[in-house]
């Protein structure tokens, strides 16, 4: 490498500007709305599309927000809040580190829910200085032994 | 005439100290992917025998074979650039764990285990420092070397930080549930132990305050530091991490402390 290529070192400044992206987006996130929403949509799989998402890939978001899940075997709403959860276990409607939405598509948590092939429903929610999202999904037998993940529609908008 | 025995005796060992770096952050990277090895092992399965079809993901990004595929390749690139010495193999292993670690970013089975995500940017991280390794000024590279690992993990803290900023974390509610109701780990079995729920929700919420206060101070802070005292700082602190609340987050910041440990090459300034 010559002199000018070191006095030129594109990589380094490149990592410079990614790094000061993230943080900037980071730090505006408490105050931006938008940015908050982006990431809440990213936790619960619902950004506009599959490459909005992805691209927020190297935003690190290690136990960020305050993420609920709920699982049951019958859709939400049918529940008769005097009866037991059938699923009414140590998980149910508890705090989950971040991505509340891999209950259904992680490993072990998927295990615990979609092995016994049945309908399950899950809804999440994520909450972050008074803006909220909640998400309902729900695991349908495809009959092969896998699921289909479909979203249930927000029936409040 | 000197005795050539004599002469090759008297030189002192020299340590590429690039060389050296380079290989700990390899390590790093290593011991972070096969942390959970056995966990991931039975992912795989899982996987196999569940497979999810959620048509947010394109088909690939849903594949399981693509997935276990990528994981080992990622690993395997770590490993042959750990032990070649061909400058341009380096470049290849180092551009095939940033590819691999790119999947496993945005694919189904992966994207939500940061174990990747901190691979990814030391991997990003590893390819700008293999290119330069042959550079003449070694002390400049290292230099640069460290400044760019200290904002890397200044930025990572402070994304655990800011999401933290939040009254469910400030009260302490969110780590009561996840860590200090029932999680099977000596911090915690040692605290149910030893108060009442009312205590522990009292020690959750002075818990998760220091881990934002932590976090975030770090954040903002770290990178100032001159290169050996925020590498220092840096592994102490992503140890103790893991060592106080998931010995499996190591997984995670095994990257990042070999990453830290980068700025311990750079020579002290003399005085």
């Amino acid at each position: 490498m010559n002199a000018a290529q070191q006095r030129r070192d594109y990589g380094f400044i490149a990592i410079v500007i990614l790094v000061a992206i993230t943080t900037v987006w980071l730090l505006l996130m408490p105050w931006v709305t938008a940015i908050a929403s982006a990431t809440l949509n990213r936790f619960h799989l619902r950004s506009s599309s599959f490459v909005t998402w992805a691209i927020q890939f190297p935003i690190p978001s290690m136990y960020n927000f305050a993420n609920r899940f709920r699982v049951t075997d019958v859709p939400p709403g049918l529940i008769d809040p005097i009866l037991e959860n059938p699923l009414a276990d140590d998980l149910a409607n508890r705090y989950i580190n971040h991505f509340p939405s891999r209950v259904f598509t992680f490993a072990d948590l998927r295990h615990l829910y979609l092995k016994d092939g049945r309908d399950r429903w899950l809804t999440i929610q994520s909450s972050y200085r008074g803006q909220q999202v909640e998400t309902r999904m729900h695991a349908k037998p495809d009959g092969e032994g896998g699921f289909v993940l479909l979203r249930i529609p927000d029936q409040s908008q | 005439m000197s005795d050539p025995q004599t002469t090759i005796a008297s030189e002192p060992i020299t340590i590429n100290r690039a060389v050296l770096a380079h290989r700990i952050v390899q390590l790093g990277l290593l011991v972070g992917l096969v942390w959970k090895w056995s966990y991931f092992v039975a992912s795989a399965k899982v996987y196999l025998s569940i497979p999810l079809l959620d048509e947010f993901f394109p088909t690939v990004l849903r594949s399981a074979p693509l997935l276990i595929a990528t994981f080992l390749v990622t690993i395997a690139s770590i490993v042959l650039n750990l032990v070649t010495a061909s400058r341009s193999f380096q470049l290849t292993c180092a551009a095939t764990t940033l590819i691999g670690s790119t999947i496993l970013c945005i694919h189904q089975g992966s994207y939500n285990d940061m174990t990747f995500v901190t691979t990814w940017w030391t991997s990003l991280w590893s390819l700008w420092f293999i290119y330069h390794l042959d550079d003449p000024d070694q002390e400049k590279l290292l230099q640069r070397a460290a400044f760019l690992s200290r904002i890397i993990v200044s930025m990572i803290l402070l994304g655990g930080g800011v999401g933290k900023w939040t009254s469910e974390y400030w009260s302490g509610d969110v780590f009561f549930d996840i860590y200090f109701r029932d999680r099977d780990f000596w911090v915690f079995n040692l605290l149910r132990d030893n108060f009442d729920v009312d205590e522990l929700h009292e020690i959750a919420k002075w818990y998760s305050r220091k881990v934002i206060v932590i976090e975030t101070v770090a954040g903002l802070g770290l990178w100032l530091l001159p290169a050996r005292w925020a590498a220092i700082v840096g592994v102490l602190l992503l140890t103790s991490i893991a060592l106080f609340s998931n010995f499996l987050l190591f997984s995670v910041l095994m990257s990042l402390i070999g990453l830290s440990i980068v700025g311990l090459f750079v020579k002290a300034p003399t005085r």
